[in-house]
């Protein structure tokens, strides 16, 4: 026997079946043009709030490039999260007192790929494929809740491009003088592509158009790991001590803080100092954070306030970053979480 | 920062993307359907899969990246996770059923190569898992065992070893008239 034989087995496709699949392939675009209708005012905040909290906290989570072992791209992978305690008010102070975080920081980001409200879709499994996930929901549900609205949001890709000079000028600003941006890199790049995020409400027929702000839904938020691609030379341990003193940290607390975390699998997700808590929490073997903030009864519902608290639950499988989001202190958030398959 | 290299990392990633997705289905619609053949489906299993696959792959060609991989390659890891989540559901593998392909031949000829069908299907339902991907790979998909490296995560070297095993392994076990019932 030779190898000809092997080679031999393969046969051509039927002519009828290779029409019968191209003509489907066409037919998905045409019925995806149709069927993008607007999603529910109400699910798009949610998505864009965690999406900015995931995308903020991206670029200030970095892994370390051991350039020794690696060639010029690193990926980071989402393994677990960590809580960074900010104080809004020192923010909001320090940009009163002339900090331009807009221009220091904002000047440095380019979208690559611009978000998408998300699509409603008309099943979990459909937006699973459409967004290229295994299809997985919470077996057990809080008492009289069911599935509502699915839908698919694109988060998009955007690109850092390091300018050493104004994040010097941010390191000075915020206090920071121990921190020194190597003039190397500047014009260094860091790409972010954010995979399409599968979005689940979960609802009770009667809270249909409870006021924003005081829903009493559940949102679980899936999708693939997002891909970081950074260049040799940038240490990101340095970004994040940046970052973590930026957002109010000591510089020992930051540098402690630096030297705990594994760069390369930790997302950072940034928490009020005041109005909220977190802790650290297991999801099927996995460790997860669990935020909750605290009812501001000053504000009305209407006005964007919460009368009552509400919490979200991150955690992540190694392919996969999870979020739920719902009322309450993350009892049911974790009964969701632990049932998920 | 080396600027070549900077260059060199930049420009695919702001090169046009102009892949005509229509002669990428006629072209690899042969290479997934024979590598799911070849993985041990029947016919209308390996239709299903190959279905599956490309759709997925079509509702996801946006996110392309010639940059990162070669569109076969591409594919047929999209293919690999069909196949994995199929046996998956059926938490068995499935038996190997190459039916010989219709063919314009004599009686005589036709009855050879069907017989050597047979005793060839036969043996390659006694191969490990991983040296059956490897066949299909190689000899449904045809590509390279380089690229069969970046589809398994295996070394190319070890690669080339294992299908040389096989082969051989294989062709000894021909040579004494295995797969005959």
């Amino acid at each position: 026997m030779n190898e000809d034989p092997l080679s031999g087995l393969r046969e051509e496709p039927r002519p009828e079946f290779a029409d019968g699949l191209h003509h489907k392939l066409r037919s998905i675009d045409t019925a995806r043009r149709e069927s993008r209708r607007a999603v529910p005012a109400r699910l798009w905040p949610a998505l864009a709030g965690a999406t900015l909290v995931a995308a903020v906290a991206l670029a200030f989570t970095l892994e370390p490039v051991r350039a020794a072992a690696r060639d010029f791209l690193d990926l980071f992978r989402v393994k677990r999260f960590a809580a960074v305690p900010v104080d809004p008010e020192r923010l909001a102070n320090l940009q009163q007192g002339g900090l331009d975080l807009r221009s220091l920081v904002g000047d440095q980001v380019e979208v690559r790929v611009q978000p998408e409200k998300p699509v409603a879709v008309a099943s979990v499994e459909q937006g699973a494929l459409e967004a290229d996930l295994q299809p997985q929901q919470p077996t057990v549900l809080p008492e009289g809740y069911t599935l509502g609205e699915v839908a698919v949001g694109r988060p998009g890709a955007f690109r850092v491009r390091l300018d050493a000079t104004k994040l010097q000028q941010l390191a000075q600003a915020v206090g920071a003088d121990e921190i020194e941006i190597p003039a190397s890199w500047n014009g260094a790049t860091i790409d972010v592509e954010m995979p399409p995020v599968l979005v689940a409400r979960y609802q009770r027929a009667a809270d249909a158009g409870a006021p924003a702000g005081n829903e009493t839904s559940y949102v679980l938020f899936q999708s693939k790991n997002p891909a970081v691609e950074l260049p040799e030379g940038v240490e990101p341990a340095l970004l994040g001590r940046l970052a973590l003193r930026t957002a109010g940290m000591s510089a020992a607390e930051a540098e402690s803080f630096a030297n705990a975390v594994d760069w390369r699998a930790t997302l950072l997700v940034p928490v009020p100092v005041r109005g909220g808590s977190f802790r650290e929490v297991e999801v099927n073997g996995q460790k997860g954070l669990l935020v909750t903030s605290q009812p501001t009864p000053g504000r009305t519902a209407g006005g964007g306030g919460r009368t009552r608290s509400h919490s979200v639950l991150v955690w992540a499988t190694g392919t996969k970053v999870f979020a739920i989001h719902g009322p309450g202190g993350g009892v049911d958030l974790l009964a969701m979480a632990q049932s998920i398959r | 920062m080396d600027g070549v290299r900077l260059l060199s990392w930049l420009m695919p990633a702001v090169e046009t993307c102009a892949v005509d997705w229509d002669e990428v289905f006629r072209e690899e619609l042969p290479r997934l359907f024979n590598y799911f053949r070849y993985r041990g489906f029947d016919r209308a299993s390996a239709e299903d899969l190959t279905s599956i696959a490309f759709e997925k792959a079509w509702r996801a060609r946006d996110r392309y990246r010639r940059e990162r991989a070669a569109v076969t390659t591409w594919l047929l890891a999209i293919a690999r996770h069909a196949a994995t989540d199929h046996l998956r559901r059926l938490r068995r593998e499935v038996p190997l059923d190459f039916e010989p392909a219709p063919a314009p031949e004599t009686p005589e000829s036709a009855a050879l190569r069907a017989d050597e069908r047979r005793r060839l299907r036969a043996l390659l339902a006694g191969l490990s898992p991983r040296e059956r991907e490897l066949i299909a790979l190689k000899y449904g998909a045809g590509v390279t065992n380089r690229a069969i490296a970046t589809l398994t995560g295996l070394g190319e070297s070890n690669v080339g070893t294992i299908l040389h095993r096989t082969i051989a392994s294989l062709r000894a076990r021909w040579d004494e008239g295995g797969g005959t019932s």
